[in-house]
């Protein structure tokens, strides 16, 4: 359902994405590892649009939506959930789940995506009134997440939910991730947790210096020499 | 008593001032909180909404009150040319870029003003009585101008709290890119606000001319861009209803202090009164960085 094709950007005159390639599809969930700096946040701004892309293509259900602005994605039905949440810290939970309905496509669902969401994240119902900048680190995650899900999307890029978060706290958002899928969302991961994140996934990717070195399923990159030396140590 | 009733008195003219500086910063603040761009060419749209209202009065007879929704139109208007022509170019610049950018267009407004109006001095007279408030004498006109001020923050204070836009806004404030995630197209925000700011700004020029006893001209906008930044900075930079208050005591001070120091022999207060406002800045500033009424700026 989205295809990145030989995708190329970066900041000013240093390029970080040389010529990308990747395809999630539909109803799973695939995940991008990498090293720090090796683009994997560049990547996913660049298919949200947040960074221009200088090159390449970027397919939506076979549509070329390479250079659409962040908010016709998500009037497209896709979303990010960017690294460090970006939640809107002085209003409540109510406040920035009802933003995240802003597009026409959100509004149509905006009671039945509410009624989700919350049956989700029954915490984010108690804490409804709460400012979200008041929220524990986990609560805002999930925020981070419930507030995506709030524009109704088809897919969604998540750029590393668990960071920062306690071993507990990161379980349950894998756990939340893998229920999302079941719901029939398909989900592009960006992690730094390995071992969560394959074992969540049905495909993976392998990005360093802004090249795709490695994809495929995840029993084939779960056995590739290169995974196992690298990120699984054996 | 004649020293607390010549206080009382002004401290009355001063919150009635206030209002309009408070008015004439709101767009300011608006347009740094939305765009983090600096407008330091703010006073001349001030200028513009007070030759809006003195040519809407000569010519045609119409009261100021009337004209601050021409001024209003017109500053939108002029606000959404300027933001397209120049400031869209300029949203991820270097704060340099954006600086030299919005001094040149205040420049060039007031050159323009000269051209078409010549540099001196205008002034007209809308007398429509006054009330007796036993310590002093307040004229109708200003207090119009001050509730015109309340009702006018009011209104977008509404339109920020209740409108679905209002709330894209306030998102693209706190958080452009998570404004972004949701599906606000930020660029529309960023041009509407600009606007908004503007038009404010323009509309306050008209409330202005009830408190400039020498009259209008090309550059009266100077003292107003200096008062605005202490205005702003005092309501805590980014926030257009912080600026409102920080309007009204800036007014007060203002006001308060010229009655204290025209009682000091030898000093001429009015010449002071200035000089007041700008070390009330600079404690401020080196108290609380942030503001008086801001929280943590980013
Ligand atoms: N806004 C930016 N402006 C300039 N350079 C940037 C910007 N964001 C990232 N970079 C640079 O681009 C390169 C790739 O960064 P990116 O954030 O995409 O890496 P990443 O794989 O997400 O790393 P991490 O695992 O640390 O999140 C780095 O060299 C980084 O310094
Ligand atoms: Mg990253």
């Amino acid at each position: 359902m989205l295809k990145v094709e030989s995708l190329e950007s970066g900041y000013g005159t240093m390029q970080v994405l040389w010529g990308t390639n990747l395809e999630v599809k539909r109803g799973t969930i695939t995940t991008v590892l990498g090293p720090n700096g090796a683009g994997k946040s560049t990547l996913l701004n660049t298919i949200f649009g947040l960074v221009k892309p200088w090159g390449g293509k970027i397919l939506l259900n076979g549509m070329d939506v390479t250079y659409y602005p962040p908010h016709k994605k998500v009037e497209s039905g896709l979303t990010i959930v960017l690294e460090g949440r970006h939640l809107f810290p002085s209003m409540s939970v109510t406040e920035n789940l009802i933003l995240g309905a802003y597009t026409d496509r959100a509004m149509e669902r905006l009671n039945e995506t509410l009624e989700l969401v919350y049956s989700l994240f029954p915490i984010l119902k108690e804490r409804s009134e709460q400012l979200a900048g008041t929220l524990s680190g986990g609560e805002q995650q999930m925020l981070a997440i419930a507030r995506s899900l709030m524009t109704n999307p088809e897919i969604v890029l998540m750029d590393e939910p668990s960071q920062g978060l306690a071993p507990k706290l990161v379980m349950e958002v894998f756990d939340t991730i893998s229920r999302l899928k079941d719901e029939g969302l398909t989900i592009l991961l960006v992690e730094q947790n390995v071992f969560a994140s394959l074992e969540i996934s049905d495909y993976a990717y392998v990005l360093n210096e802004g090249r795709m070195i490695l994809g495929g399923t995840i029993d084939e990159i779960k056995d590739s020499d290169e995974i196992k030396r690298v990120y699984l140590g054996i | 008593m004649p020293f607390f009733e010549q206080l009382a008195g002004n401290l009355v003219y001063g919150a009635i001032l206030g209002s309009v500086y408070g008015l004439s910063t709101m767009g300011l603040s608006l347009i740094f909180g939305v765009l983090r761009i600096v407008n330091v060419g703010h006073g001349p749209f001030i200028m513009l909404g007070a030759f809006t209202a003195f040519w809407m009065f000569t010519l045609f007879g119409i009261a100021p009150v009337i004209s601050i929704s021409v001024a209003l139109v017109l500053g939108l208007a002029l606000g959404f040319v300027v933001f397209f022509a120049v400031i869209k170019r300029l949203i991820n610049a270097p704060e340099l870029s954006t600086l030299l950018a919005t001094f040149a267009i205040g420049i060039f407004l007031e050159e323009v003003a000269k051209f078409i109006w010549g540099p001196d001095h205008r002034g007209y007279s809308w007398d429509i009585g006054s009330i007796d408030l036993s310590i002093t004498l307040i004229p109708y006109s200003k207090i119009l101008a001050f509730i015109s001020s309340i009702v006018i923050a009011y209104l977008l204070y509404m339109w920020f709290q209740k409108t679905k836009l209002g709330a894209a806004v306030r998102a693209v404030v706190e958080d452009s890119e998570g404004a972004a995630a949701c599906g606000i197209n930020v660029g529309r925000i960023y041009a509407l606000s600009f606007a908004i700011g503007i038009g404010l700004t323009v509309a306050s020029g008209v409330l202005v001319t009830l408190f400039v006893p020498v009259g209008i001209n090309p550059y009266m906008g100077h003292e107003y861009t200096l008062k605005a930044f202490v205005i702003a900075v005092l309501g805590g930079l980014a926030s257009p209803w912080g600026a409102f208050y920080a309007g009204f005591i800036f007014g007060l001070i203002e006001n308060g202090s010229y009655t204290l120091l025209g009682t000091i022999p030898g000093v001429e207060p009015f010449s002071l009164t200035r000089f007041v406002a700008f070390s009330l800045l600079l404690v401020i500033l080196l108290i609380k960085p942030t503001g008086l009424l801001g929280g943590e700026s980013k």
